[in-house]
């Protein structure tokens, strides 16, 4: 049973990895915005996973604020925001597809180098996800650096978020419920500030090019 | 709970109640009376805690283990030399306070008043608990809440560019103290863990004599800095100045007192003591630091750079005490090396006493002549007699003249170098009769500099329209000062007294002590080496005021009257106060004396008539003393950190993407690292 498990969960998390890959790849946004919500729905499964197999009802109440909020209302506001703008495409970032695909596979890489001393002292039937989460934790952290669209650079941090929780479930075999509330509304209220920043951008500049904010000293 | 317990504890509720309470204040006037009550309170907490260690002679003791547990938690341990400071802090801090609630009126509405209750109240709190410390980190946090919290009051008055720049000042020279405070802190534990007080006297007891001599170099350098010593002193005349008066009075009468505080608790109690040239050393900074304290002072026209450099001196004048007493004590003269330590410690407390009476006095003149320059008063004396004559006080206490307490300490300090002088080793033989001079010019300057201060300020006529519609200063500003001037009589008068209370606390510490009972001095008499030498300033004051009783007896018997008229004018019709002796030409004399010394610059500019150059129209006049060994030594220095700072400003080229660039980075760096050194 335990193999189930095990392979279930590698299974959602190689996923989750895979979507934030679509990032680098893809230039249009509302093929992020897709990204996203599938990322989401994946982390709402494994969460719900972890509870079924590790017999703890309470993280069914996390999976399904997660797929509420992750899944279906951020992606909802994302979809509200980039319709806003119009057809915005990451046309020139700073790093190329190319590129930015091989410095991807090095930081998973790195991912796993890093995650194989933890790895080694848990016998958590999980521990598989553990550099998937840690790479898709890099992975985000490289979209938020190489993107120059404000709504990537959102995109970007909520998937680190994502990293983060996807970390939390696979390292800790859930975390409460209240510790998730609290982090759910910190990823919210960062978003909803976020959210507000890029339309100002918009409304100064006429871009959400954050390039454009190095006008601002002097 | 014990009695000390107790009284300590009401004195941190008092200021955290002061603290919280005036910030949460519903208006400017509810928060300046909350800041004065709860600082109140605090203040009574602490001389009751502090009197009762005196007196009792039994020390208090709390701790808080669980708070900070890593760094040995909160330790309170409150000792006499604790208590002695502890006293001086709450006993100045009270009138202060009081002073506040009128002195602060004006900032209403200007100025953050909630904010700066905090900040003083902070201020008090950390300053009454340095003493209080008996671990490292309770001393190093107290110690920076006293630095960061009067740093903000110095920044009151933010909106002036003087105010910041002094800021910045005093930042850069505290942090300065505190970065040498740490490496000696750890060389003194000597790579043990214990960091209680009590366990440091154990350790530093066994280091090497060369880690010894570092500890107390450092020790000199860090306290010195907050102390005020040349070289280090440049904060004082820009920092006091900027202040708030009351402000000034506690960082000129206490804080820097700290200072002398963390050095006697460091080289006397923790290290017991050291060879003759520490000694040596702390006389050569103490006469060095007296009389170009007293030098500057002299040239400067500002009522409280004026008093920021004599604060310099005074320091100076507590060092040379500590310093003759601990040659002595190095020599095997502990009883004549305690007459230095006690001149050292009284002078102390009256500098305390004094210091914030000048400096309130001051505050009361600006507040009336909105102006700090000399130049421009005049004439107060008739304004406000009771200011005037509280400032008088404090001018003849700071000029040392009997029977005031300036007198008293400087007697004794006085005492313990001429007793050196009989020392058979030719550095000692020859050192001491030049720090006597060095003394002996230092006090003669300062009687100089406070004739200049009293008599431009005060007397003759008005040099300026608000110096002539002063009105005496608001009754509790006044009652302050009279509270402060009573104190600078009675410690004059009661001098024998107070110094048998020292000689208690100079019996507690080590390297102070004698280690036998000292010889009790009789009643009303100071009583020099070997009992030499004896002077009683209550007996002074006796035949003083005989001589003037007679003289007022002499006087009615002849039939004399007062008689108002106009100040003999040579003949003129009309004077105005342009005709006055200025106080730059008061101090002219003085200054072609050491010229080599202030290297002033002079700028004449004569304007004459186009057709003759025997028509002069106009004449300008201006001249500067810049200290040249502040801009010789501290300019480098600035150019320097500026030439760093831009450097690292580059880190800051305005591209977000930058920024997250280094987060990211020295996130996979950190976690990297990590790794390779699992």
């Amino acid at each position: 049973m335990d193999g189930t498990f095990s392979q279930l969960v590698m299974l959602g998390s190689s996923g989750m990895l895979l979507t934030a890959l679509i990032v680098l790849w893809r230039k249009g946004i509302p093929a992020y915005v897709t990204a996203y919500r599938w990322q989401a729905w994946l982390l709402a499964a494994i969460t719900g996973t972890v509870a079924y197999y590790g017999r703890d009802p309470r993280l069914y109440w996390v999976a399904a604020l997660l797929l509420a909020l992750k899944g279906a209302a951020i992606p909802a506001l994302l979809g509200t925001m980039q319709r806003r703008f119009g057809a915005q495409r990451e046309a020139t970032p700073y790093v190329n597809t190319e590129t930015s695909l091989v410095i991807a596979s090095l930081l998973v890489l790195f991912a796993y180098v890093l995650a194989r001393p933890w790895m080694a002292v848990t016998d958590l039937p999980t521990r598989q996800g553990l550099p998937l989460a840690l790479g898709l934790l890099f992975v985000s952290l490289f979209i938020v650096v190489s993107r120059k669209k404000a709504i990537t650079q959102v995109i970007g941090f909520l998937m680190l978020e994502n990293a983060i929780a996807l970390l939390a479930a696979v390292g800790t075999r859930g975390v409460p419920l209240l510790v998730e509330l609290g982090v759910f509304l910190d990823a919210l209220m960062g978003f909803l500030v976020m959210q507000i920043f890029v339309y100002h951008i918009h409304e100064t500049f006429n871009t959400i090019d954050v390039e454009e904010l190095a006008r601002l000293r002097h | 709970m014990p009695f000390g317990n107790l009284a300590l504890l009401v004195m941190v509720v008092g200021y955290a109640a002061g603290a919280c309470l005036s910030l949460l204040a519903p208006s400017d006037r509810a928060a300046r009376w909350l800041t004065t009550i709860g600082a109140a309170i605090g203040c009574i907490g602490g001389v009751a805690a502090a009197s009762s260690v005196l007196a009792t002679r039994v020390s208090v003791d709390a701790t808080l283990a669980s708070l900070v547990s890593t760094a040995g938690g909160i330790v309170i341990h409150l000792d006499l030399l604790g208590a002695f400071f502890l006293l001086l802090v709450a006993a100045l801090g009270l009138p202060a306070a009081v002073y506040g609630i009128a002195y602060t009126a004006e900032y209403e509405g200007r100025h953050s008043l909630r904010v700066f209750g905090l900040m003083f109240n902070g201020f008090l709190l950390g300053m009454s608990l340095v003493p209080c410390a008996g671990n490292v980190f309770t001393f190093l946090f107290t110690w920076e809440l006293m630095a960061i919290a009067s740093y903000f009051l110095v920044m009151t008055e933010s909106e002036k560019r003087d105010t910041r720049q002094a800021g910045l000042w005093y930042a850069a020279m505290t942090h300065l103290g505190l970065v040498l405070l740490l490496p000696m802190f750890f060389l003194m534990a000597g790579g043990s863990e214990a960091t209680a007080f009590a366990d440091l006297r154990t350790t530093a007891a066994a280091l090497t004599p060369g880690t010894r001599h570092i500890v107390f170099v450092l020790a000199l350098l860090a306290f010195g800095s907050k102390a005020g010593i040349v070289p280090l002193h440049v904060w004082l005349p820009r920092a006091h100045p900027a202040a708030p008066s009351h402000v000034s009075a506690l960082m000129s009468g206490v804080m820097i007192k700290l200072g002398i505080y963390g050095l006697v608790r460091v080289t006397f109690d923790l290290m017991s003591g050291g060879p003759a040239w520490w000694g040596g050393l702390l006389l050569a900074v103490g006469c060095v630091s007296a009389l170009l304290g007293v030098l500057y002072a002299l040239m400067e026209h500002d009522l409280k750079r004026l008093l920021a450099y004599h604060s310099v001196e005074n320091i100076g004048i507590i060092l040379i005490g500590l310093g003759a007493g601990s040659i002595l004590h190095a020599q095997g003269l502990p009883a004549l090396a305690a007459i230095g330590f006690a001149g050292a410690l009284f002078h102390t407390v009256n500098h305390a006493c004094f210091k914030g009476l000048l400096f309130l006095a001051a505050g009361s003149v600006m507040q009336q002549t909105h102006t700090a320059n000399m130049e421009e008063m005049g004439g107060l004396i008739k304004r406000m007699p009771q200011t005037a004559l509280c400032f008088l006080v404090g001018s003849v206490a700071i000029a040392a003249l009997p029977p005031l307490n300036g007198f008293a300490s400087e007697w004794l300090v006085f005492q313990s170098l001429l007793a050196g002088t009989s020392i058979q080793r030719p550095e000692i033989a020859v050192g001491f009769p030049i720090a006597v001079g060095m003394l002996a010019l230092t006090s003669g300057l300062a009687a100089a500099c406070f004739v200049k201060a009293f008599g431009i300020s005060f007397l003759a006529m008005p040099r300026s329209n608000h110096a002539a519609q002063a009105r005496e200063a608001h009754w509790s500003m006044r009652a302050t000062m009279i509270l402060l001037a009573g104190g600078c009589v009675t410690l004059g008068l009661a001098a024998p007294l107070a110094v048998r209370g020292l000689n208690r606390v100079i019996d507690s510490v080590p390297g102070l002590s004698a280690g036998e009972p000292l010889p009790r001095s009789p009643g009303l008499w100071l009583v020099g080496p070997g009992g030499s030498a004896q002077v009683s300033p209550l007996l002074i004051a006796v035949l003083l005021g005989a001589i003037a009783l007679a003289v007022l007896v002499a006087l009615h018997a002849r039939g004399f009257q007062v008689r108002r008229a106009d100040t003999w004018g040579c003949g003129r019709i009309s004077q105005t106060a342009r005709m006055e002796y200025t106080a730059s030409a008061f101090a002219e004399p003085l200054r072609r004396v050491f010229t080599a010394l202030y290297r002033p610059t002079e700028d004449l500019s004569v304007g004459v008539h186009p057709d003759s150059r025997y028509f002069v129209q106009s004449i300008t006049y201006t001249s500067q003393v810049v200290p040249w060994f502040e801009t010789a030594f501290y300019d480098p220095v600035t150019r320097g950190a500026r030439g760093l700072a831009a450097q690292v400003r580059r880190l800051q080229a305005g591209f977000l993407h930058l920024y997250l660039l280094y987060v990211t980075v020295a996130l996979v760096a950190a976690l990297a690292v990590a790794w390779w050194f699992k």
